[in-house]
């Protein structure tokens, strides 16, 4: 373990013990995971946010239209029933691959619905970290028609 | 007003939010060509009272004026939800809107 992913670690470790107390704390991902932001492809950016995990397949719904006639305005919908400490979703369409991290306890209700942009067609991931420790992920593959990335 | 919409309503005992926050998001790649610095909305958080209720983190890949969705338990009709964004550039907008 390198020095920068210890004291991330220790931050997130101390950012979320009042959520014993409380209901959700505010986490500040790109401060505590700086790295995640920046990696280019999904499966570095799962690797910089959660470090080596193994996902299972289910639990995760990633909803999206097949084809987007617009890709600067692609409205995605993520839901799961997982009791979660957080909810990242990735894709693999742009320069980097993160498109946001949620931060979430076990009485958050996971069903949420937010805009992204695409430059060209891909793959949307989202992963789910539940309660249990354990990491569970879903896929939604779809088609741009229209880049959403040239401004 | 202006910097973002929010719409919140009871339904059962979850609360559903719509909401729309006015912001270029310009990624990284669109600023270099335009000629300024990138700049888009990295927090998003909401909170009834002193709870917070939703909360990410965001990249420059959510859309221009990104809207979103989101649903929670534990508030009542009239209670007060406050969602702040932060963007890159450090600026802070808070917007807040009576539970319908």
């Amino acid at each position: 373990m390198n020095r920068r992913k210890f004291l991330s670690l220790g931050v997130v470790a101390a950012a979320a013990m009042p959520a014993t107390l409380s209901a959700l704390t505010s986490i500040d991902f790109r401060a505590t995971k700086p790295d995640t932001w920046t990696a280019h492809n999904v499966a570095d950016s799962i690797q910089k946010l959660y470090g080596d995990i193994k996902m299972e397949e289910s639990g995760v719904s990633v909803k999206a239209p097949k084809v987007a006639s617009n890709g600067g305005a692609i409205p995605v919908t993520v839901k799961s029933d997982i009791p979660a400490k957080s909810v990242a979703v990735f894709q693999d369409a742009n320069p980097e691959a993160t498109i946001a991290v949620f931060n979430t306890d076990k009485d958050t209700i996971i069903d949420y619905m937010f805009k992204i942009k695409m430059k060209k067609s891909g793959t949307i991931t989202a992963v789910v970290e539940g309660q249990d420790g354990k990491f569970y992920k879903g896929t939604m593959t779809l088609e741009v028609a229209l880049g959403g990335c040239e401004g | 007003m202006g910097n973002m919409k929010i719409k919140a309503k009871l339904k059962g005992d979850v609360v559903g939010v719509k909401a729309m926050a006015k912001h270029d998001m310009l990624t990284y790649d669109q600023a270099k060509k335009k000629g300024v610095d990138a700049n888009f909305i990295t927090h998003i958080s909401a909170k009834v009272g002193d709870k917070v209720v939703y909360d990410v983190s965001t990249s420059q890949f959510w859309s221009k004026n990104p809207q979103f969705k989101f649903k929670f338990k534990g508030a009542a009709k009239g209670d007060k939800l406050e969602i702040t964004w932060t963007d890159l550039s450090g600026k802070t907008v808070t917007e807040s809107k009576k539970i319908k």
